[in-house]
């Protein structure tokens, strides 16, 4: 049998993973994460949500999305500035192991913590509001492309240089926020103009909302192959832009 | 290449936007050797280390470690060095046993071999009582410690050391020079950045100046020192010190440039038996009585003077540039080449 540890591959992988583990038990608990992906999805569901006279029941789609489009997409923005801060990053510029899989290692993180953090609502969803899952095969699709998209957007604007968590969360907010109000959290795709409907198609938020709804037994605008395409094209992207905007941090350190 | 060149660096170069940080500089460091690369701050130690070690990409130019381009052939050049940089990176939320089992895994060493080389490590280091510690309440020294254990881990043919003493205290000073030449002995090639001139004269076996991006010079620290036959000197104290002794003994025949340092005078000549016969004059004449007299070979500090014009005295805080060579406290005619 060949020695595990002389394939290529396998070693780009058990490096990622081993990154991964690092930034999971280093960074899962410190004070940006829990307040930028945790704290701030079910602030702002519950700010939306409370008053309007929505089922809550019906809302837990929304909510899956919520945390898994903000817990995904915050644990790179708060890693990656520390680790510039402290140099540690560069311990990973210096080790034997490719670019791609340091960026895999800290999507991973990211992918983790999302789907950890997104797993509670569908949990209550369960338990306290008897929801079902209609189509267990979308909430898998949504919550492994969508966790991946997210996480991989996340290590996108870590790449902006900067030695603190304020100076990437702050232009991910920027692209954060108003993503809520285009991508049928607050209202259905199906209800917006034909011009918004084409916009909320480009957010990938659209696409987990839409795979979630879905998984729970509701509809979907674009249809759930479309949703599982844009979410791929979408995390695939993200991860090349990341990789290219890191060797030109590489080319300017 | 030949076998026998551990780094060979040719043209390399780095731009930060028009800013010239490192200039088209070529060198070799042998197989064994401790290298030594000297400079002011700013002179462009750090950027070459960093282009070294493939952290920042060169503007221009390439560099083998142990045959392998940094840039093409990243992974294989990685797997040859050990990088201790000039912050200790440690992450400081891990024991100091995680910290080597991570540095393992990022080199994917098997599990039983990264325990083993991490225990063996952790003893050789002293700290293997202290590892299940978490590394931020360690002192700077032990951080240190760690940091190099850490570039230790994959049994690396070439440890870079950005620094390495700078910011310690004594005690840790001296176990980690005696740590890198024991390393040295046992084979490692030691490529050292540094500005302590002492540390570089006394461990290395070749040192490179590096000023303004530049190679300023590269050779043994001994042959530097006589290269520059200028800069012997001969200090002398008196039992009490005139007003004008510094310009006056700047001013004695053969005395290219009069230096105070303390309460001695240190006089740069060509000719120090000369400036012996003309001190005597000074002081006879004078009424002064001579309590210290003294024949000084050049330093390398005194090598880094010359090319640099920056004291290094001063150049662990913010570098003190000299002004055509002349320096405060100092006085004396333009020296000849």
């Amino acid at each position: 049998m060949k020695d595990m540890h002389s394939s290529h591959l396998g070693k780009e992988i058990r490096v990622a993973w081993a990154i991964a583990v690092k930034d999971m038990r280093t960074y899962y608990t410190q004070p940006p994460s829990i307040m930028f992906g945790i704290l701030f999805p079910f602030t702002l569901f519950l700010a939306f949500t409370i008053g309007r006279n929505l089922p809550l029941a019906e809302q837990i789609p929304i909510l899956i999305s919520q945390t898994l489009f903000f817990a995904s997409s915050s644990i790179g923005p708060v890693v990656i500035p520390l680790e510039r801060a402290d140099q540690t990053f560069d311990r990973f510029l210096t080790s034997p192991v490719s670019l791609l899989s340091i960026l895999m290692g800290k999507t991973l993180g990211g992918i983790t913590y999302g789907v950890l953090i997104s797993v509670i609502p569908v949990l209550v969803g369960i338990i306290v509001f008897g929801s079902q899952i209609a189509n267990l095969a979308a909430l898998i699709a949504c919550f492994a492309l969508s966790s991946l998209a997210f996480s991989a957007l996340g290590i996108l604007f870590a790449s902006i240089p900067g030695q603190t968590v304020g100076q990437v969360m702050m232009p991910l907010n920027f692209v954060r926020i108003p993503l809520l109000f285009i991508s049928g959290v607050f209202t259905p795709i199906g209800q917006l103009p034909a011009w918004m409907q084409a916009v909320s198609f480009l957010s990938p938020l659209t696409h987990t909302v839409e795979l979630a709804s879905y998984a729970s037994g509701g509809d979907t605008f674009f249809g759930p192959i479309l949703n599982i395409i844009v979410l791929g094209a979408y995390a695939a992207a993200f991860v090349f832009v990341s990789i290219r905007f890191n060797i030109m941090n590489q080319r300017k350190e | 290449m030949s076998s026998e060149i551990a780094i060979e660096v040719s043209n390399l170069t780095k731009y930060y936007d028009d800013l010239l940080a490192v200039d088209h500089i070529n060198f070799e460091v042998k197989k064994g050797e401790i290298f030594g690369f000297l400079g002011p701050n700013g002179a462009g130690k750090t950027t070459t280390i960093r282009m070294l070690t493939g952290i920042s990409i060169p503007t221009e130019g390439t560099a083998t470690i142990m045959g392998y381009d940094i840039q093409r052939r990243s992974v294989s050049a990685k797997e040859q060095m050990g990088i201790v940089p000039d912050v200790s990176n440690v992450y400081k939320d891990l024991s100091a046993w995680d910290n080597l089992v991570f540095t393992g895994k990022l080199y994917d060493m098997p599990k039983a071999f990264r325990e083993s080389r991490a225990e063996e490590l952790l003893r050789m280091f002293g700290l293997y009582e202290r590892r299940r510690e978490k590394v931020k309440g360690f002192s700077r020294g032990m951080k240190r410690r760690i940091c190099i254990a850490m570039a230790l881990m994959n049994r690396s043919r070439i440890l870079f050391l950005d620094e390495p003493t700078s910011g310690l205290d004594v005690q840790s000073v001296l176990i980690i020079r005696d740590l890198i030449r024991k390393l040295n002995q046992q084979g490692l090639t030691i490529f050292l950045t540094t500005h302590n001139i002492e540390e570089a004269s006394h461990m290395c076996d070749r040192v490179a100046i590096i000023n303004h991006g530049k190679i300023a010079t590269i050779d043994t620290p001994e042959k530097l020192k006589r290269t520059f036959e200028s800069l012997q000197s001969v200090e002398v104290a008196f039992e009490s010190t005139p007003q004008n002794a510094l310009k006056e003994l700047g001013e004695l025949p053969q005395v290219s440039e009069a230096v105070k340092e303390g309460d001695k005078f240190r006089l740069f000549t060509r000719s120090p038996s000369s400036v012996l016969a003309s001190t005597w004059n000074y002081a006879q004449s004078n009424n002064l009585k001579l309590i210290t007299v003294n024949t000084v070979g050049p330093s390398l500090e005194d090598v880094f003077v010359k090319l640099t014009g920056i004291r290094p005295a001063t150049a662990e805080g913010e570098p003190e540039r000299l002004d055509h060579g002349i320096a405060q406290g100092t006085t004396g005619r333009e020296e000849q080449q």
